[in-house]
């Protein structure tokens, strides 16, 4: 295959969102079911899916809700420091 | 004000009680007794008798000539079919008014009467206008701003925008304080705890709140920070959550940068900003849960997903093994018939070469045969066969000359079938030329 430009074998950063990495997995896993890629591609492909599972899991496992107070269009602060 | 001190502002002699008495008695003089009275006076006498003892009352009747003042005062009419009463609700009262009611609409007015001094006109100082029924003028409002947004076409259905399935930031627009932001921040911390929550503070009501919500609806969408908003309050009357029915917010809906869903607390209503949202939820926990996925739901979705990869891995695998079979089953059946070929090509080649190779033999054999004859010839055995002879000396020397045969010698002669033995006596040479 000439094609490694579609993110097959590119590293998968860790700070991609949940959605980005579940939306490629859905085309991961359906390019793997539907197009029958040869072997090489299978793997890189499979190794990739499996990388974002992996991340998403961790995610899912070690998150904590981040609240924060918008003051203005670009400044924050943790929600809850101001008094009532 | 109590009544022995209203009474007491009553001129003497003015006593409506003794109206009939005098009546009948001499009316000249009796009115020569009576004291003068301004308009002032009179005036001031009946708004204080009026006042004092009407209180406040509710009015019913139809609206007429409803009009606001620059001040801000309203004035109107409010009349049956027979008699009607002039009406003012004064700037800091008609501020709450949603809207202002139609002409010819019938409404309730709860007020105190009074005495308009400078006129004279008896009026109503309205506090509260409702229209017939619960909430009639809210609902006058409500579809009035309903009407003109459908108009714009914002109500339509084909412009909502779809609530994005995994959003990483979600923004809230509300109280601080409230228990929609408790809901809200609880459900979305139980479903899905990795998702940034950015609050945009607001108070939800009274006067300004709509102006105040709105701008929270905007600033979260030009922050660009959050995949959807919702815009919050938890339950209330319908003027609690009079904020959500006005313009401001509707058009801070339509125009924000990513999509809103609305979560006001109350099932049975819906507000101006559910129609415009795109997303209407019945209470602010429903709004968060519209917003955010389930862990589990994802945890489930990522479950499959590993094992459909793992299946496809396997299937591409599989299907490498099965088309290796394959050759290897195609090559199993060509294999026979290509040794049977070979063995064939091999024998018709070892049989061409066999002969090739006899042909040889046979040519060097003939050439052999040849050679043999020019041999034959050319062997002494033939030129003693011619008659020649050859003398051997001792030890099978040739005798060539002369020399070789002192007298005496005694020598072998080889003939054809034998050997002579001879003497020599005697030689004479001849010339070279007849040798």
């Amino acid at each position: 295959m000439t094609d490694k430009t579609d993110g097959t074998g590119t590293a998968s950063p860790d700070d991609l969102t949940l959605e980005v990495r579940l939306g490629r997995l859905e085309e991961i896993v359906r390019m793997l079911e539907v197009e029958e890629p040869d072997l090489e591609r299978a793997l890189a492909l499979f190794e990739e899916g499996v990388g974002h599972v992996r991340h998403a899991e961790e995610l899912l496992a070690k998150a904590e809700l981040r609240v924060e107070e918008l003051l203005s269009e670009k400044e924050l602060r943790p929600f809850g420091e101001v008094t009532e | 004000m109590s009544e022995t001190r209203n009474l007491d502002l009553f001129p003497p002699g003015g006593v409506p009680e003794n109206g009939e008495d005098t009546g009948r008695g001499d009316p000249t003089a009796e009115s020569a007794q009576l004291e003068v009275w301004t308009p002032s006076q009179l005036n001031r006498a009946l708004r204080l008798m009026l006042e004092s003892s009407f209180g406040s009352i509710w009015v019913t009747g139809e609206v007429t000539n409803f009009k606001r003042a620059r001040s801000g005062h309203c004035y109107f009419t409010l009349r049956d079919d027979e008699a009607q009463v002039r009406c003012v609700m004064f700037r800091a009262d008609a501020a709450a008014l949603p809207t202002d009611p139609d002409e010819g609409m019938t409404v309730r007015a709860l007020g105190s009467v009074t005495v308009y001094e400078a006129r004279g006109d008896c009026q109503l100082v309205v506090r509260t206008l409702e229209g017939e029924g619960a909430e009639g003028l809210w609902r006058l409002a409500f579809e009035k701003l309903r009407a003109r947004l459908e108009s714009e076409g914002l109500l339509a259905h084909e412009r909502k925008r779809a609530i994005p399935e995994f959003p990483s930031c979600v923004g809230v627009a509300t109280s601080p304080t409230g228990a929609a932001i408790r809901d809200i921040l609880s459900v979305i911390g139980r479903r899905a705890p990795w998702v940034r929550v950015i609050v945009s503070a607001t108070r939800v009501q009274g006067e300004g709140a709509a102006l105040e919500v709105a701008e929270a609806i905007r600033s979260l969408g030009a922050s660009g920070l959050v995949d959807v908003v919702i815009a919050a309050r938890g339950g209330g009357s319908v003027e609690d959550l009079w904020a959500f029915n006005e313009e401001p917010v509707a058009r801070a809906i339509v125009e924000c940068a990513v999509p809103v869903i609305s979560a006001v607390g109350h099932e049975v209503d819906v507000t101006i900003a559910d129609l415009v949202a795109d997303l209407r939820a019945p209470t602010p926990s429903a709004g968060a849960e519209a917003a955010v996925p389930d862990s589990e739901a994802i945890t489930a979705i990522l479950d499959a997903a590993a094992a459909r990869l793992a299946r496809g891995l396997r299937g591409a695998v599989r299907g490498r093994r099965a088309s290796l079979e394959g050759q290897r089953g195609r090559l199993a059946r060509a294999l026979p018939s290509l040794v049977t070929t070979r063995r064939d090509a091999l024998r018709a080649l070892s049989e061409r070469k066999l002969r090739a190779v006899q042909r040889t033999l046979e040519a060097r054999r003939a050439r052999l045969r040849v050679a043999a004859g020019t041999m034959t010839a050319l062997s002494p055995l033939a030129t003693l066969h011619r008659g020649y002879a050859v003398p051997l000396g001792t030890g099978g020397r040739v005798l060539r000359r002369m020399g070789d045969f002192p007298d005496g010698l005694e020598f072998s002669l080889r003939v054809v079938d034998g050997h002579v033995e001879c003497r020599a006596s005697g030689s004479a040479s001849i010339d070279e030329a007849g040798a």
